[in-house]
């Protein structure tokens, strides 16, 4: 197996003890595992920073652009985010509880989608607004995820109560970390889509085609831009919002990676017949 | 246990009940009645839902083309987008009249009125916009303000082709066009303009040349042969570049031939040599064979075949079938053919938008006013903290 293979397979190996350990901390009880939980993530994100950058040094092209890659560097973006606001903050212990079988689970999954870096990047793709474009469609998968992740706490603790439970901030505070962590989401897909506005301005001097990479990620915006007003203007809070970031979550990884790369659309490589 | 509880952060300097009902009527009765129901809060979520489930079904039950028909292209669908922006219009700026202008509300102003002029801009764009296909075979200058130099074209209502001045001209492709190390594949020199107010520039994917708010964009090229009918004593009758299309095959290469597009594919076909609007003599099915050793070379592929008194081909009375290298002549029947040299065709997309000075900025605005108002939000959390 060639070297970047192997660091990817170790990467995904230990994002799953880490996804056991919390899934059987939470079942147990026990905090020692949440502890295992976050140091095999950190384990696991050294080799899955080393895969991306080997692949990119390989052949000087930004390694995001096969769907392999795009979900590779969403889990990257998730898992760093993951990591940094757990060592920054020591209250939501429990919450990779959500984050890390994701992570795991879409990593696998990228595996075994993986093909040969490209050769070369298609020539529409060489363009600056391609950096500012998938930085905010992977934080913001990112974002989401972890307001999702924060609202299955919510729920958790809604129904138990005691050891684990008690340790964790109050409902309020997490609704209303939940609740920033989509705002956040929102405006970095926000990003994504008049970044991907302006480039798509650029090359084809159209900035919207209804193109269904477009369409869904207008359905992720607007999914989240109606769970805002349901929050501000009909003043949801709790239990409804968390179960409405949870199932949005699903429609997210669907719409992100699940359709539209299986269809043709001018995401998919750029035209040019002649050769 | 849904009870609504704001969240210290959120809490308004006046208490609010929820939904927040507008706070500013213009008249009463009838007006006001209309004003309601523009305003309502309910009226927003369920178009946001609304456009949401018709964004699902446009990328599920319909695909592509056909979505377009059936829903984003369609009156209804566009209808409910005007509506959507008109209720934004009444519903927030009704209901943020007269608040203290904070952090927080500035950013709300700054992105849902960001809304409203992306609709503003793109209704203006579609009175005025020009979109169309201009193909052309180097060395080839068009009229631009003639609508028939273009293959196909759309405008606004209030668009004038008079805007449009000068001439289109193709100067050169280049194949495999690279620059800073990056394969542009191909480039295209053009100039546009008239007299002393030209431009002229390369264009390829990323990068586009625009003279007088008009922007010129590559889309697709070609082969194109010169092609020299004359009679076997050598007398020329007629020359003209023929555009050849390139059909892709089993294995994946290209076979470039004579033909028409149909849909997504494209298929081989014979044309009228001289096309009309002169009196055409034969059908002709024309074809191309690269050579790998040197560019703009090759053999050339001729079949003709005879008209009947209304031009239809009679396929079945081939005059002569064959090939032979570009520069030297065929012999088919009473005519000589001759391939004389091979150019490149190009589409070029040419567009004015003028909508889109308003559009794009607009969009930039209002996610500055999201990320405003999210600032503010946090750094009230602070504040409340402390
Ligand atoms: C039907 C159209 C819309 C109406 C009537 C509307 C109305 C409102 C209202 C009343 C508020 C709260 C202001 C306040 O009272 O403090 C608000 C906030 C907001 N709206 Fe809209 N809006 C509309 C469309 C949209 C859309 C399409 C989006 C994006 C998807 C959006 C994003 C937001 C955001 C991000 C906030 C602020 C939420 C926060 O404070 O975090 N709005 N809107």
């Amino acid at each position: 197996m060639k070297p970047e293979l192997q660091l990817f397979w170790i990467a995904v190996g230990l994002y799953g003890v880490s996804t056991f350990s919390y899934i059987f901390g939470l079942i147990a009880r026990q905090e020692k595992l949440f502890t295992l939980g976050l140091f095999s993530a950190l384990a696991g994100f050294l080799p899955h920073v080393g895969v991306i950058a080997l692949r990119w040094s390989a052949t000087g092209i930004s390694p995001f652009i096969s769907i392999s890659e795009s979900i590779t560097l969403g889990t990257f973006m998730t898992v760093l985010i993951f990591l940094i606001f757990q060592f920054s903050t020591k209250k939501l212990r429990p919450l990779g509880v959500l984050v890390m079988p994701v992570a795991f689970v879409l990593l696998g999954w990228a595996g075994t989608l993986m093909k040969d870096v490209a050769s070369t990047l298609a020539p529409a793709l060489q363009s600056g607004w391609i950096w500012v474009h998938i930085v905010g469609a992977s934080a913001g998968f990112a974002s989401v995820l972890i307001a999702a992740g924060l609202g299955l706490l919510y729920l958790l603790k809604e129904k138990n109560s005691g050891g684990l439970y008690e340790k964790l901030p109050d409902l309020a505070a997490i609704d209303d970390l939940s609740y920033r962590f989509i705002s956040g989401g929102f405006i970095l897909y926000g990003l994504m889509i008049v970044s991907g506005c302006f480039w798509s301005n650029q090359v084809k001097g159209n900035y919207w085609n209804w193109d269904p990479v477009e369409v869904w990620s207008l359905v992720s915006w607007l999914t989240y831009g109606i769970y805002l007003h349901l929050r501000i203007t009909f003043g949801w809070r709790g239990r409804k919002l968390a179960w409405y970031a949870l199932i949005a979550l699903v429609a997210m990884i669907v719409s992100y990676w699940g359709i539209p790369f299986s269809v043709e659309t001018f995401h998919s490589g750029f035209r040019i017949e002649h050769t | 246990m849904d009870t609504p509880t704001p969240s210290p952060a959120d809490n308004q300097p006046e208490q609010e009940a929820y939904p927040v009902e507008p706070r500013y009527h213009p008249i009463h009765k009838i007006p006001r009645k209309i004003y309601d129901f523009l305003a309502s809060a309910r009226l927003a979520m369920v178009l946001l839902v609304t456009i949401l489930a018709c964004c699902i079904s446009g990328v599920t039950l319909w695909r592509g083309a056909e979505a377009g028909r059936m829903v984003f292209g369609a009156l209804w669908f566009n209808s409910i987008l005007v509506l959507l922006v008109v209720n934004i219009a009444c519903c927030f700026f009704g209901r943020i009249w007269g608040r203290r202008v904070t952090l927080i509300s500035f950013g709300m102003i700054l992105f849902h009125l960001c809304f409203v002029s992306v609709l503003l801009g793109v209704v203006y764009n579609s009175l005025f916009y020009f979109r169309g296909i201009i193909r052309l075979t180097e060395g080839e200058a068009l009229p631009s303000g003639d609508p028939r130099s273009y293959d196909s074209y759309e405008q606004g209502r209030f668009f004038s082709f008079s805007r449009l001045k000068g001439e289109t001209t193709l100067i050169k492709m280049h194949a495999g066009f690279k620059i800073g190390g990056e394969d542009k594949r191909a480039a295209y020199e053009v100039a546009v303009g008239e007299g002393g107010d030209r431009s002229k520039g390369i264009i390829y994917i990323t990068h586009k040349l625009s003279h007088h708010g008009v922007d010129y964009f590559n889309d697709r090229e070609g082969y194109s042969l010169l092609v020299i009918l004359s009679d076997n004593q050598g007398r020329e009758l007629y020359g003209g570049h023929v555009p050849l299309q390139s059909i892709r095959q089993k294995n994946g290469s290209f076979k470039y031939s004579t033909g028409y597009r149909d849909g997504e594919t494209v298929k081989q076909d014979v044309i009228l040599f001289p096309p009309p609007p002169d009196k055409p003599l034969v059908a002709l099915q024309l074809g191309y064979i690269l050579s790998k050793l040197k560019e703009r070379s090759g053999d050339a592929e001729f079949a003709l075949f005879p008209l009947d008194l209304n031009d239809k081909p009679l396929f079945n009375m081939k005059i002569a079938e064959g090939k032979s290298p570009i520069g030297n002549k065929f012999a088919a029947g009473n005519y000589q053919i001759l391939a004389k040299e091979v150019r490149y065709w190009v589409g070029m997309t040419v567009r004015y938008e003028p909508g889109n000075a308003i559009v794009l900025p607009s969009l930039w605005v209002g996610l500055a006013g999201m990320m405003i108002t999210t600032i503010g939000r946090i750094l009230r959390g602070r504040r409340k903290r402390i």
